[in-house]
This record gives structure tokens, sequence and C-alpha cells, in this order.
């Protein structure tokens, strides 16, 4: 099944009533924005009547919100090669070192407590 | 004549905004690409209907109707027909909202 992905480029302001409502009712409400609709006549015929303010791309698959948003984000220049286990703040040097505490949810595969 | 009291437009009227009488080049340009722009999102819009083997009268009056960007005659594109001017004719920008209304054609013989 394929969509419109829709983004809306131009802003409606000051223009009629009815070109504003068919924005509201592809679900476009500030720039940038973008929506997907099924490819079907009733959804051309609403690109159809603001042609002028969106862009419009045929695409196979829907994105999610947050799939839209990673697009846009520009790469960091940097990526974690593997985390580092973290020293908690004011443990260091207290003398407490070597207590046995056991954190919910942190155990090693043998279920053994985890030392901190 | 001159100094704080001198009478000009501005002054005089309060208000007063100027549009220039023709286009910059850069303006124009950008308008270009608007009109293909516009273009652009009504053959995306034709070419998935057709895909699925759906037509839309919309679409079909549009192509119909309305020449493309590269099909315009200058004159269509940066200027608009209008009884009340010279030689009938004054700049597409005096058009309110001009860069996001679709004024293509004019009438035939002006």
């Amino acid at each position: 099944m394929s969509y419109f992905r829709i983004t809306l480029h131009r802003s409606a302001i000051g223009l009629p009533k009815r070109t504003r409502g068919v924005l509201a009712a592809l679900g476009l409400h500030k720039r940038s924005q973008v929506v997907y609709h099924p490819v079907e006549p009733q959804f051309a015929g609403m690109i159809m009547k603001v042609k002028e303010l969106v862009r419009v791309d045929e695409v196979d698959k829907k994105l999610s919100k947050w799939e839209v948003h990673m697009e846009r984000k520009p790469d960091p220049g940097f990526y974690v090669e593997s985390a580092v286990r973290r020293m908690e703040d004011g443990r260091a040097g207290q003398g407490n070192e070597g207590e046995r505490v056991v954190v919910e949810g942190l155990r090693t595969e043998g279920g053994e407590e985890v030392r901190l | 004549m001159f100094g704080a009291f001198r009478t000009t437009s501005s002054l005089g009227g309060g208000l007063l905004w100027k549009i220039p009488w023709r286009l910059s080049p850069h303006q124009k340009y950008r308008h270009r690409q608007r009109l293909r722009a516009v273009d652009k999102v009504v053959e995306t819009v034709a070419n998935a209907l057709a895909k699925k083997g759906e037509t839309l009268k919309a679409v079909e009056r549009w192509q119909a109707e309305m020449p493309t960007e590269a099909e315009m005659l200058p004159k269509d594109k940066y200027t608009i027909f209008d009884r009340k001017e010279k030689k009938y004719r004054k700049g597409i920008h005096k058009l309110p909202k001009w860069t996001r209304v679709s004024q293509r054609v004019n009438p035939p013989g002006y």
C-alpha cells in the first residue's frame, strides 16, 4: 500500500478559511509537519486544494512521528563503541567500597548480586 | 521644502507602502522555483493515482488548462492582465498572496 507523504511547506496565514480547513482536515497544523495519507482520490483532491503550500512524495511505508523526527536530526559526529559503567556520585573514596548492594533489575547472568 | 517639516508622501499621508513596478531577477528565480514545485506536486499526485488506476477531475482539469512552468511564456510568468493598466499588464507581485496562489493563464489576446 502506498501513501502520500505530505509536508506543510508554506503557512496558510491570510488565506481563505476553506484552504485552512483543508489543511486542518489533512492534519497539518504547523510548517514542516509531516502527515501520511493513503493514495486515494479523496486525499488527492485535498492535496490539489493546497498544492501551493505542501510538498508531496509517494512512499511505500508510513513512518512514525519519532522516525520522522530522527530523519531530521543531524549526525552528532560521534558514536559510543561500548558503554562504560559509571561511578555513582559521592561514592568514590568514602570507604564503603565492597559493600554488597542489591540493585533491582541489575543482576548478573548467574543470578548473583552485583557489587557496586 | 527641506528638514523635518518637508512634505513627502510618507510624512503627509502616514502609511505609505511602495511596491516596485517590476520583479528583481532573484524574485523571478524564486517564483520559477515555486511554479516548478506546484508542477511537481500535481505530477506526483497524478502518477500515484495512475498507478492505482484512478483518475481525479481536479488533476485532469489542471493538466488540461494550466501550462507547466516550462511551457509558460515569460510574459505570463511575471505579469498579469489588468484592465486598468497601461498596455493591460502589471507585475505578478501586485497580486495579493502572489507566492501562494496559482495564476498562470490570462485572457486570450492580452
